[in-house]
């Protein structure tokens, strides 16, 4: 490997909060602002080199070493797992999943097996087991909320950031699964192999943001 | 009919550099363990699903490949060697003087979620020590380690060294239910220091809780050791790690041991010592191992048993294999079969063949296609080099 680290960011709001972090750590991310062609993005004056990737490539990247650090939302770690170290809460990226139903409706008052429809299935699935439930997952692509409203699904288990989209559609959480922030992520390999370097970021990481604090 | 010609997901057909790659890592480590004087020990590729679930090491059930046999009752293939080890030394071995000091050479199975890139296949080479407790068996076992990983040509790489004695020494000061203990025993093992503070916040006044916070970071060398007696005053897991640094460093080991007291994976199996293998160029550990002691009792025998497993196809990835250059085809004449097998048995593995070809042309053609450099002809009049 190089003298230099690789840290895959999630591309899009957690980018852009990712490059706000480090710039106020005092990291030039231009190469990071303005992109060009390029895919492997060398910061200038620290030796971290940085790539963009989609939430669940983040980890798969982590995960087999090609990528040391990475940022990632906590609700891909929950959905897709893996071994990594998951060191540091990056405190933004905000949000929480939640169990919604339609307005009013009673979810749990029934016997009957209830259907879920959900984008994150794995998370579903270990909601309703630790309370010891039964329900029909489905995976659904899309916009989840429709589930319902075309009777499909009795509830969605979805991201919510302020329930705006949820109450137009007449629908309403009712119960939150987990809290969603972004997370650093580290490859295990890296960071035995690689201690000085990782380290050496990680305490500029967390002077950082406890100095927000 | 369709034929297949896909191998299943997570299989691969390895060919020439990478069964080099594999052969070389299982002959330098099969030839290191033998010197030491470790028997083989084959087992069946199929087993019962029971044996591993009695083991007590857990290996989740869905990463299992099942078979249902005939008579209904559920078989594995194989997903790990220590469990069938340990089952034929508390059984078919039970009447031979410990230590017993075993080898295997073999695949374990291990079911994969699809497409993620892992290999349901896992070629390991490792060792058992059943019967033998206490610091030199720990020690031999480390040293072998390190050997191990240097045999097989491994230039950047270390092994390091945790204790599950340190962590349930902390954890046995704290006064947490069993489920709590489990998340901080897991935000522990996750490096996650975020969650490991909001667990212990409510513990401040608590004397081990400043040792736990810090656990995570407790890794690197031999200093994280005085740190760890710091914060945790002095107990026997630290006492028996600092020893084995010792005696390690004195057999000239020194620099290839670090230490993470943030090993605290698979305790109910783990009973001291945990070690783990890292190689530059492998993006997880390429060997792991430790001391199992309540392992062999599950079987039927008290012992104490200690080992450890390289991961053989990780290490050959670390390795630059040169695959062997054909450069000279023998084209020989009637009779003349021993002289061409004793040039072929005199070069280097895979530099020289014979041709099959009747006609000297033929031969010629031959080994342009095959990009050799040269062709011997061997007939009558001698022998004949001729540049292709």
């Amino acid at each position: 490997m190089s003298e230099r680290l690789r840290i895959a960011l999630t591309k899009g709001r957690l980018q852009d909060k990712s490059v706000e972090l480090f710039e106020a750590m005092g990291l030039d991310c231009s190469p990071v602002r303005n992109p060009g062609r390029r895919l492997i993005h060398t910061l200038p004056n620290y030796p971290l080199d940085a790539v963009l990737a989609k939430a669940p490539d983040v980890v798969t990247y982590v995960e087999h070493g090609v990528c040391d650090l990475g940022v990632v939302g906590k609700d891909t770690i929950l959905e897709r797992g893996g071994a990594f170290y998951e060191v540091l809460d990056l405190g933004f990226g905000r949000c929480r999943f939640a169990l919604a139903v339609k307005k009013g409706f009673d979810f749990y008052g029934t016997y009957k097996t209830r259907r879920v429809a959900s984008k994150y299935p794995n998370v579903t699935r270990a909601f309703f087991a630790r309370k010891g439930m039964d329900v029909d997952i489905i995976k659904i692509e899309g916009s989840v909320e429709l589930a319902p409203i075309l009777d499909l699904a009795d509830g969605i288990v979805d991201i919510v950031e302020t329930g705006a989209t949820l109450k137009e559609n007449g629908l309403e959480p009712i119960e939150d699964v987990a809290q969603v922030s972004a997370r650093l992520i580290v490859n295990t390999a890296s960071m035995k192999l690689y201690k000085n370097k990782i380290t050496d970021f990680l305490s500029r990481v967390e002077r950082e943001l406890g100095g927000e604090a | 009919m369709d034929i297949h010609i896909n191998t299943p997901e997570g299989t691969r057909d390895r060919l020439f550099s990478e069964c080099l790659e594999r052969r070389q890592v299982q002959s330098a480590l099969v030839e290191l363990f033998r010197r030491r004087g470790y028997a083989e020990v084959i087992t069946p590729e199929v087993e019962f699903y029971d044996l591993f679930i009695q083991s007590g090491n857990p290996i989740p059930q869905e990463s299992m490949l099942k078979i249902v046999d005939r008579s209904g009752k559920i078989m594995v293939m194989r997903p790990d060697c220590t469990a069938p080890i340990a089952r034929v030394a508390a059984t078919k071995l039970k009447n031979l003087a410990l230590p017993q000091r075993l080898y295997y050479d073999q695949t374990v199975f291990r079911d994969r979620l699809a497409h993620v890139g892992g290999s349901r296949e896992i070629a390991q080479c490792g060792v058992e020590m059943i019967g033998a407790v206490g610091d030199k068996a720990d020690l031999e076992m480390v040293a072998m380690a390190v050997d191990a990983l240097r045999c097989c040509g491994l230039k950047q790489f270390h092994i390091e060294l945790g204790h599950a004695g340190f962590y349930r020494t902390l954890a046995g000061r704290m006064k947490m239910g069993p489920e709590e203990l489990e998340r901080l025993r897991s935000a522990i093992e996750g490096k996650n220091f975020a969650l490991l503070n909001d667990l212990l916040e409510s513990y401040r006044g608590e004397d081990a809780c400043a040792a736990l916070r810090r656990l995570p970071y407790l890794f690197g060398g031999v200093e994280v050791l005085d740190e760890a007696e710091t914060l945790a005053g002095p107990c026997e897991s630290l006492g028996r790690l600092r020893r084995l640094y010792g005696e390690l460093s004195a057999a000239g080991y020194g620099a290839c041991v670090r230490f993470d007291l943030g090993l605290v994976h698979q305790l109910d199996y783990y009973t001291g010592l945990v070690f783990r293998g890292y190689a530059e160029g492998a993006g997880a550990p390429v060997l792991s191992g430790g001391r199992y002691d309540g392992l062999m009792e599950q079987f039927g025998r008290r012992a104490e048993a200690t080992g450890f497993a390289v991961d053989v196809d990780a290490v050959g990835a670390c390795l630059t294999v040169e695959t062997p250059r054909l450069e000279t085809v023998i084209h020989y004449g009637p009779g003349l079969l021993a002289q061409a097998l004793a040039v072929v048995d005199s070069r280097p593995a895979g530099s020289c063949e014979l041709s099959p070809c009747r006609t000297l042309d033929s031969t010629m053609n031959l080994a342009r296609e095959r990009g050799a450099v040269r062709v011997l002809l061997l007939d009558s009049a001698g022998e004949r080099w001729l540049t292709v």
